[in-house]
This record gives C-alpha cells, structure tokens and sequence, in this order.
C-alpha cells in the first residue's frame, strides 16, 4: 500500500488532475466575481457580509494553489490547503442535497438553479478527494521545484 | 514550515485578489451589502436585489395574505409554467413575454381591476429566478404601491404543501 501511495508517476498524475482542476475551476470566477457571489449565496451557508471576500479570494486561493501544486513549489502548503477547500466543498454540496437546495454546485463556474446537480459534483468531489489524500500521504517528491 | 506556506498561499491570493477587484471592470464590493427578509429572519434576499426594490417576503407572510384575501398575486413565470401549477387566484403576466412598447398600458389592462395601492405580491419559479424581482421593478415604475415579492416563488410554495391551481392544457 505504501509504495501504491508513493509512487512517483500516480503522485505525479495526480498532481496534474488536480491542479488542472483547481486552475479551471478558478479560473472563469476570477472574472465575473458578482456570479460567483450569487453561487455563494445558493447555498445559504456564509453570513451576508462575507460573501463577496469569499467570492473575491476563493478563486485566488484555488488558483494559486493549483499552479504550486503542479509546479511543485509550496508544495505541502498547497496540499494542505487543497484538501481543505475540498472537505469545505463537500461539507456545501452534502448540505445543499440533505436541504434539498435545487442548484447547480458553481464548482466550476457560477452556480444558477438547475435540476439538481449537487449530487453529482459531490460524488466527482469524492474521486478529487481520493486524489488529494494521496497527494499528502505521499512521500514522492519527484519534478518538483521544492528541495 | 507548512504553517508559513500556507500563509504564504493565502497572502499572495489576498494581493492578487485586492488588485483583480480594484482593476477589474467587474468589480464588486469588498464588504456585500445583503439585504434581509422585510420579516427580518429567514435568508437573505439575492444580490441583485438593491436598495429601493420592493421588499421580499417570506412564505408565512404569502400564505397568511393568501388565506386572508389581502392581496393579489400575480406570476411572472411563462404561460406554460402557470397552466401546471401557480398559486390559485394569480393573474400571469410572463415578464418573458412582456410587449417592448406600452408596456404600462399592457400591464395596467392585465390590472385593471385592481387598485394601484393594493398589496401585490409577485413570484416566479424560485429564489433564484429574477423574474419577479425585474416584473416588481416594473410595476413600481408604472405607480404600484403595495409590492412585495416572494421569496422562493412557486417551489416555496410547493415545498410547503400549499394548495394548486391547475389549468388545463399541462403537459408535464
């Protein structure tokens, strides 16, 4: 198992799926913040004045951890923060399908009404978080800029 | 060492994101100024809803007006939408659908037995539909006093067991 977990080249693959993912995730609610907020406000979890910062810094967060975890630079510090955003995210999703909240997850872009696909984001969430897991149980430090 | 990357991460995502927001053209507030329920619990009301707009009211409130008769109810959905399912008694006037030229008088004979200071309480499909919220600007141009719009819409409704109306010609 151990050598499952450290294996350079599934360290590495998976280093790419998930930055890959993190980058275009962020990457189209860096530019239209206003969107993100209202997907933010679907889920009627974060107090009203904290909306908007969450919108502005999420994406960056997302972002930049998605081009250090590729690049390998503040590597353990990108991971860490990684499976963070992706607890919080499940934590959103499992929330909006136990209230029966009818959304789209604005994982990837701003989240609208839609015949419920929270479902669905949370169990692709569930592989990302396999994914993320690895990534910080391992021990394989192969092309990364972090000595 | 992993507490500093992680300040690091976050420092660098505050800066980046300060700067985006201050040069973007889409800019929006730091601090989100959200409006509450005209009832004061409950959720808030969406972002597009700004100073000056009718106030949201929460299903309780709808259905005390409704069971009392004090007030219109008018659907802003399509057609379609109304026929499978509105609440009983609402006049539809699909905001979708809306003629570009008189509109006033359109909407004034959809109205023309109601006053223009009764309380009229518009809805659409769901909180996050803006129908309602663009029809209740329009009526509030057009001299409508008493607005108030419901939050949730039809699904509010429905979640809460609360009776139909049904026309004929659904084909859902």
């Amino acid at each position: 198992m151990r050598r499952i977990i450290d294996n350079d080249y599934l360290t590495f693959l998976f280093r790419i799926i998930v930055g890959v993912v993190f980058i275009y995730a962020a990457y189209s609610k860096i530019f239209e913040p206003a969107a993100f907020a209202k997907g933010i406000w679907f889920y009627h979890m974060v107090p009203g004045n904290l909306i908007n910062m969450l919108a502005l810094y999420l994406p960056w967060v997302e972002l930049v951890c998605g081009v250090f975890l590729i690049a390998g630079y503040q590597y353990r510090g990108s991971v860490i923060l990684i499976n963070l955003m992706m607890i919080m995210f499940m934590i959103a999703l499992s929330s909006a399908v136990y209230r029966g909240i009818s959304i789209d997850c604005g994982c990837f872009k701003a989240a609208k009404a839609t015949e419920s696909s929270a479902m669905e984001a949370l169990i692709r969430d569930v592989g990302l978080l396999i994914m993320t897991l690895q990534l910080y149980f391992s021990k394989s430090k192969k092309c990364m800029l972090d000595k | 060492m992993v507490g500093k990357q992680v300040l690091v991460i976050l420092l660098l995502s505050f800066v980046l994101g300060t700067a985006t927001n201050l040069l973007s053209p889409n800019s929006i507030p730091f601090i989100g100024q959200y409006r509450e329920l005209s009832s004061g619990d409950g959720p808030i009301v969406p972002p597009t809803a700004s100073e000056g707009d009718p106030p949201f009211i929460a299903i309780d409130v709808a259905e005390m007006e409704f069971s009392l008769k004090s007030a219109v109810f008018i659907d802003a959905r399509d057609s379609e939408e109304f026929i499978c399912g509105t609440i009983p008694g609402s006049i539809n006037i699909p905001f979708d659908y809306l003629p570009e030229e008189n509109t006033q008088q359109y909407v004034d004979s959809m109205l023309q037995s109601i006053s223009k200071d009764a309380h009229i309480i518009v809805f659409c499909s769901g909180e996050e539909c803006d129908l309602s919220l663009h029809m209740a600007r329009n009526l509030q141009d057009f001299g409508y006093t008493n607005l108030s719009i419901l939050f949730g819409g039809a699904r509010e409704w429905v979640n809460f067991e609360l009776e139909l109306e049904r026309g004929e010609g659904c084909e859902e």
